[in-house]
């Protein structure tokens, strides 16, 4: 076999740090915004996008939310290949990266483009932070996902690790095989490979609020003033007349 | 991806398509292949890829081949498009509704290659074995540049794969391809002519259309991957002698002569 088992692609040799900024300002090619939560389990998110997506609701704003969840385009391949353990770091980050392409080519930029206010719980940071603790090299992921739009804000909700982890413990006993990170052989233990999956998770996150411009949120603040400050952010950073219906 | 979602459904155990519905304990099951990581050059074995469009010969070609690098006492496995466990069935169904973009497509078409070469090809190479290519990630590169994906992206998306040992191209005109498809089937296949295109509503000019379009990508690809480049006109004999003479010398096999056996006969021709 040959030496080198990359091909070559010269048009990726930027290092990722500096796509990362250039992916900094969004791209304005259409009328809507996007606004997404990231986060480790237990770490608030959820919550705090569901009471911002009732205050946009009931204030009468054109808004859609979205969630980083298997469409029925790839459950039955996901189902097998969890079930059976077959899915590498590789292949679980590639179908993925498909049922990711599905709900942005079909929900996502078409409702952006048609001048909506789109709200994500999870976006592709969710990718870069989990494949990224499961070894997929970082350029590689980058590319990716280079086809989804760039958020016009992006919060991320960050706990202590010991806090985020037991609100999800201690709330439920069985976690499933791969959502433990039970495929890198961190621990034999369930919670605990759990525990430091999300650890490993954490530390991506981290990584990207410089490279990737994550507002950071508190995640230990009471829910309400979290609440506060984020409709604070969002009135601050977009534009939201825009998405009033004409009247 | 959300824990809190879906428990009770992905909680249910069946034995999924083919399993025997055992399922290994965590404990004792095997941490997955490591492609990140792979050393090429460790590996030993040969990967052969044959590429080139519908209608070229390829699989007749492979199956010749696999015959006679049995005869000189070489073991084989052959891989080919959508034969993954993981995801093959799931891209015939995604294919026969046709209700799927090119970008999801194309990832799931990903998804099917990585799934075979961690789990079929990289143990195929570590056991010493040839690898017959039947189409490689080049016909997936091909595919996705003449639909608009940009070739950068798929080069990066392709990064992780293997380079092959050797790969040939069987090139052929567009109308010959044609001619052939016909002999095979009586009808010409949605994909085969590009039709999720829209290049014509004429289908012998929407197949010589799109497949002219995926040989022009064939020829930038084989220029930056240095393919070898076979005349796919010439007969079945004629070419398979070539590809043998060059897999002799890459295998060091000093002799190239082969009769097919019966069972294959009603191909060499």
């Amino acid at each position: 076999m040959d030496e080198t088992a990359l091909l070559e692609a010269p048009e990726m040799e930027q290092p990722v740090a500096e796509a990362a900024r250039a992916r900094r300002v969004p791209r304005r090619e259409y009328p809507g915004a996007l606004i997404v939560v990231e986060g480790i389990d237990g770490s608030g998110k959820s919550t705090q996008l569901y009471l911002l997506k009732r205050w946009l609701e009931i204030g009468g704003y054109r808004i859609h939310f979205t969630e980083w969840n298997s469409s029925p385009l790839v459950k039955s391949a996901t189902r097998r290949g969890k079930q059976r353990k077959l899915l590498t770091p590789v292949t679980f980050s590639l179908l993925h990266a498909a049922d990711f392409a599905d709900r942005c080519e079909r929900q996502i930029l078409p409702l952006l483009h048609g001048g909506s206010l789109v709200l994500a719980d999870r976006y592709i940071y969710t990718a870069f932070a989990r494949d990224g603790a499961r070894g997929c090299p970082e350029r590689w992921l980058r590319n990716l996902y280079r086809f989804a739009p760039v958020p016009d804000v992006t919060f991320y909700f960050r706990a202590p690790r010991e806090i985020a982890v037991n609100r999800i413990l201690s709330g439920r006993p069985r976690l499933k095989y791969y959502e433990a990170g039970m495929d890198l052989n961190l621990a034999f233990d369930r919670a605990e490979s759990f525990r430091l999956f999300q650890g490993l998770i954490m530390e991506q996150y981290d990584r990207m609020v410089v490279t990737d411009n994550f507002v950071q949120m508190d995640g230990t603040v009471p829910v309400n003033t979290l609440q506060k400050q984020m409709r604070e952010i969002v009135r601050k950073r977009v534009d939201l007349k825009r998405f009033l219906p004409a009247s | 991806m959300s824990p809190r979602k879906g428990n009770k459904k992905n909680g249910a155990r069946r034995p999924g398509p083919g399993g025997n519905g055992a399922q290994p304990s965590p404990e004792t099951a095997a941490p997955p292949p490591p492609l990140l990581g792979v050393k090429a050059s460790e590996l030993g074995g040969t990967l052969i890829v044959v590429e080139g469009t519908d209608g070229s010969g390829r699989s007749t070609q492979i199956s010749l081949l696999t015959e006679w690098l049995e005869s000189e006492g070489f073991a084989v496995q052959t891989m080919g498009l959508r034969r993954s466990n993981l995801v093959g069935k799931d891209i015939d169904g995604l294919l026969a509704r046709n209700a799927v973009t090119r970008l999801t497509l194309g990832l799931m078409y990903a998804t099917d290659f990585y799934d075979q070469l961690e789990h079929n090809i990289i143990p195929a190479l570590r056991s010493g074995l040839v690898v017959l290519a039947d189409r490689y990630i080049y016909t997936l590169i091909a595919r996705g540049a003449v639909r608009g994906i940009g070739r950068d992206y798929l080069h990066g998306l392709y990064q992780l794969a293997l380079i092959p040992d050797l790969t040939f191209w069987l090139n052929v005109e567009p109308a010959v391809a044609f001619e052939r498809e016909f002999k095979k089937s009586p009808a010409i296949s949605f994909w085969e002519a590009g039709r999720d295109m829209s290049l014509s509503h004429n289908l012998y000019h929407s197949f010589i259309r799109y497949q002219g379009m995926v040989r022009r990508e064939f020829e930038y690809l084989a220029r930056k991957h240095a393919f070898t480049e076979v005349n796919g006109h010439a007969g079945v004999p004629a070419v398979n002698a070539e590809l043998r003479r060059q897999i002799a010398r890459h295998l060091k096999i000093r002799r190239t002569s082969y009769r097919p056996s019966p069972g294959l006969m009603h191909i060499w021709r």
